[in-house]
C-alpha cells in the first residue's frame, strides 16, 4: 500500500475540490470545494518532502541526525492565514449577493 | 535605497493616510505619486547605470530567504505603474466618489503590484497576487451596485482558484528543485536529466498564469471585471491598462524560467493569435462602450503575446513596447469612457451622439488613443505593431495580423461614432468642466502621440536595445492601415451596423462553473500536449 501517501491524496483531495467547483451549483457549495482544495494544498507541502525519522531543525541538532525541512511549514503557515482570509472575504460577499438576488444558485445570477 | 521601500512605502502611506481629513489628504497624495514617480526614476537610473539589482531581505544567503529583484523590464514596469497612479490620482481629485477608504484602497493596491514586479520568490508572488485579488475584487464593487457584486465575487472566486493551482504547481515544483526563488530554480532546472517530471508543475503553473493573463479559453471573467458597469473609472483603467499585465510579465518571467527544460512558445504564439481574434470578434459585438473597451483588452493581450512568443528580438521587443502603449491608451479610452457615461447617463454605443459637440476635450483625447490603439501612422501602437509584424515576416502571422488590426479598426469604427452626429440626448446632465480631469486625458492621449513619434529613442533609452524602423516598410504599413481603415468603415457601415449576428454573440457568456470546467480542460490539455512534446524517458 505504498500509494497511499500524503501526496496522493492530496492530488485526489485537490481534484475533488475541482469537481465541485465544475458540478455544484450552489455558492456556498462553491467556497467549500475551494476550502477542499486549500486543505489538499497544505497536506501537499506538508507530506511532500518528509524524511521519516527527521528531527526538526530547533535548538542543539545531534550530528548523525537526518533534518527537517522547515521551509514548507513556514510557507503553509502564511496560506493558511491567507485561506483564512480568503474564506471570510468571499463568504462576506456571499452574504451581500445572497440579499441582493435572494439566491444562491450561479445560474440564476448570471440570469 | 533598499528596495522594499518602493512596496512599502505606498501601504504605509496609505494607512497614515485615513488619519488626516479628507480635504487636505487628498492633495497630499498628489505630491505623494510625484515622489513615488521620483524614487522610481530613481532606481531606474541607478539599474541603468549599475545593472541589476537583487536585495536578499534578511540579509540570508542567495535562494534561502525572500529576494527583490529589480533589472530594467520590472523596473520599466514599475516606473508605468507609478507613472499610471499619478494620473488616476489627479484624475480622481475632483470627484464626486473619493473618499478614504478608495484612496487607501488604490494606495495598497499600487505597492502590491510593485512587489509583484519586483519579487523574484515565487511563493512571495503568491501572497502578493492573492492580496490584490481581494483588494480589486473590493474596488470592482465599489458603488454597490448589483451587477457589480456579481462580477467582484466571481473575479475573486476564479482568481482563488486559478491561484490554488499555481500553488500547488509550486508545491510540486519545490519537490523536485528544492527552492522558490525564480533564479534558483532556473539554475537547479539545468541539473535535471529528465524533464517528464515537470509536465505535472508546468501544466499547473502555467494554466493560473494564462487565466491572469486572459488567454483564448480563460478570458471569461475579464469583460466582467474591467467592464463592470459601475465601478469607478479609474479602476477600470488600472485593471486594463495596468493589472492584467502583471499577469504577460508574470508569464515572461515563467517561461524564461522553464526554458532550460520546456519550450512552449510554438503553442502560445498560436493562442495568443487565437485570442487575439477571438477578442475583436467579441469586442465589435458589444453595445456597452465598457464591454467593448474591455473584450478589445483581450484581443490586444493576444497580440502581445504573439509578439513574446516569436524568436525575433525585434518581435519581443515590440511586444513589451506594446505592454506600455497599451497601458496609456487604454486607461485614456476608460477615463473618456467613464466621463462619456456621466454625461450622457447610458453606455449603449449606438445611443451615445454629438459628444464632438458637448465635449471637444474629451474627443480630442478619446480621438488620440484610438488612433493609438488602431496603430495610425506615427502613433505609438503602430510602432509596436510594426515591430510585432516584422517579426512575422514572411509567414501566415503576417496577415494575420493585419486581420487582426482590422478587427480593431472595425471595432473602433464603431466607438468613435459616437462623436460625430447631433443627436439630442433626453436628460441633459451638466457638462463636465472639471479642468482637471479633461487635462489629464488629454496629455495621456498625448503620451500616445509622443510615444510614436520618439519610439526609437524610448525604447533605446528604457531598455538599451537599439531598434531601426526602415521607412520604406514602415511607408507600406501605413499605406496598408489606411487600406484597413477603409475597409473597415465600409464594414461598419454596410454590414455590422445592419447585422443580427452582433446580438447573438453578444450573449455568449460563460457562467462560474463553465470557467472552472474551461480552466480544467485547459489544464489537462496542456498535460496531454506536454506529454507529445517532451521526450520520453
Amino acid at each position: 500500500m505504498d500509494y497511499i501517501n500524503g501526496e496522493t491524496i492530496a492530488i485526489v483531495l485537490f481534484f475533488i475540490g475541482v469537481w465541485g467547483l465544475i458540478a455544484r451549483r450552489n455558492v456556498m457549495k462553491t467556497i467549500i470545494s475551494i476550502g477542499i482544495m486549500q486543505t489538499a494544498v497544505i497536506l501537499y507541502y506538508i507530506s511532500g518532502n518528509y524524511i521519516p525519522e527527521s528531527v526538526p531543525p530547533i535548538e542543539e541538532i545531534p550530528v548523525d541526525a537526518v533534518v527537517a525541512d522547515p521551509l514548507p511549514q513556514a510557507l503553509m503557515i502564511t496560506e493558511i492565514v491567507i485561506g483564512a482570509g480568503i474564506t471570510a472575504a468571499s463568504l462576506v460577499m456571499f452574504i451581500h449577493v445572497y440579499h441582493k438576488y435572494g439566491t444562491s444558485n450561479w445560474l440564476k445570477l448570471k440570469k | 535605497m533598499n528596495l522594499y521601500w518602493l512596496i512599502l512605502l505606498p501601504i504605509l502611506f496609505g494607512a497614515l493616510y485615513y488619519l488626516l481629513p479628507v480635504r487636505i489628504s487628498k492633495y497630499i497624495s498628489v505630491v505623494f505619486q510625484v515622489i513615488m514617480v521620483a524614487l522610481a526614476f530613481d532606481v531606474f537610473y541607478h539599474v541603468k547605470n549599475y545593472g541589476q539589482l537583487i536585495h536578499n531581505i534578511g540579509n540570508w544567503p542567495d535562494y534561502i530567504g525572500i529576494a527583490l529583484r529589480a533589472d530594467e523590464l520590472a523596473l520599466v514596469m514599475v516606473l508605468l505603474t507609478t507613472v499610471l497612479f499619478l494620473g488616476m490620482g489627479l484624475y480622481q481629485l475632483k470627484s464626486n466618489y473619493i473618499d478614504k477608504l478608495l484612496v487607501f484602497l488604490t494606495l495598497v493596491l499600487e505597492g502590491l503590484i510593485i512587489g509583484i514586479f519586483l519579487s523574484n520568490d515565487l511563493f512571495n508572488i503568491f501572497v502578493l497576487i492573492e492580496v490584490s485579488t481581494v483588494i480589486i475584487s473590493i474596488l470592482i464593487m465599489f458603488k454597490k451596485d448589483s451587477q457589480a457584486i456579481y462580477d467582484g465575487i466571481l473575479y475573486l472566486l476564479i482568481n482563488v482558484v486559478s491561484m490554488l493551482f499555481f500553488l500547488m504547481g509550486l508545491g510540486i515544483l519545490y519537490k523536485t528543485v528544492g527552492v522558490v526563488d525564480f533564479y534558483g530554480v532556473e539554475k537547479g532546472l539545468h541539473n535535471i536529466d529528465n524533464a517528464r517530471v515537470l509536465i505535472l508543475p508546468y501544466a499547473f503553473i502555467i494554466t493560473s498564469i494564462s487565466l491572469k493573463v486572459a488567454l483564448m479559453p480563460l478570458f471569461s471573467w475579464l469583460p466582467k471585471a474591467h467592464g463592470t458597469p459601475s465601478a469607478p473609472s479609474t479602476i477600470s483603467a488600472i485593471l486594463s491598462g495596468l493589472y492584467v499585465k502583471s499577469g504577460v510579465y508574470l508569464f515572461i518571467r515563467v517561461q524564461t524560467m522553464f526554458s532550460p527544460q520546456i519550450d512552449t512558445k510554438e503553442l502560445f504564439y498560436i493562442m495568443g493569435f487565437m485570442t487575439a481574434v477571438i477578442g475583436f470578434i467579441l469586442a465589435m459585438a458589444q453595445k456597452d462602450i465598457k464591454l467593448l473597451l474591455a473584450y478589445s483588452t483581450v484581443s490586444q493581450i493576444g497580440l502581445i503575446m504573439m509578439g513574446i512568443n516569436m524568436n525575433s528580438p525585434q518581435a519581443q521587443m515590440g511586444g513589451i513596447y506594446h505592454i506600455i502603449n497599451h497601458a496609456f491608451f487604454k486607461s485614456t479610452l476608460f477615463l473618456t469612457a467613464g466621463m462619456i457615461i456621466d454625461v450622457y447617463n447610458t453606455r449603449n454605443v449606438y445611443e451615445i451622439r454629438g459628444v464632438w459637440k458637448r465635449m471637444p476635450y474629451v474627443s480630442v483625447a478619446t480621438i488620440l488613443a484610438v488612433l493609438g490603439i488602431v496603430g495610425a501612422p506615427f502613433f505609438n501602437g503602430s510602432i509596436s505593431k510594426y515591430w510585432i509584424a516584422y517579426g512575422a515576416k514572411d509567414s501566415w502571422a503576417e496577415y494575420g495580423i493585419m486581420l487582426v488590426n482590422l478587427g480593431t479598426v472595425i471595432t473602433f469604427v464603431k466607438y468613435t461614432a459616437m462623436l460625430t452626429g447631433f443627436k439630442k440626448v433626453k436628460q441633459a446632465k451638466k457638462e463636465n468642466t472639471d479642468i482637471l480631469q479633461n487635462s489629464v486625458v488629454i496629455i495621456m492621449g498625448g503620451l500616445c502621440f509622443i510615444g510614436g513619434l520618439f519610439s526609437e529613442f524610448i525604447v533605446e533609452y528604457l531598455f538599451g536595445t537599439e531598434l531601426m524602423i526602415d521607412t520604406v516598410s514602415y511607408a507600406l504599413k501605413s499605406m496598408a492601415f489606411i487600406l484597413t481603415l477603409i475597409i473597415g468603415i465600409v464594414i461598419f457601415k454596410f454590414w455590422l451596423k445592419k447585422s443580427s449576428i452582433p446580438s447573438k454573440l453578444n450573449r455568449f457568456e460563460l457562467s462560474f462553473n463553465g470557467i472552472c470546467l474551461v480552466i480544467t480542460l485547459f489544464f489537462v490539455f496542456m498535460v496531454v500536449y506536454l506529454d507529445f512534446q517532451l521526450p520520453k524517458g
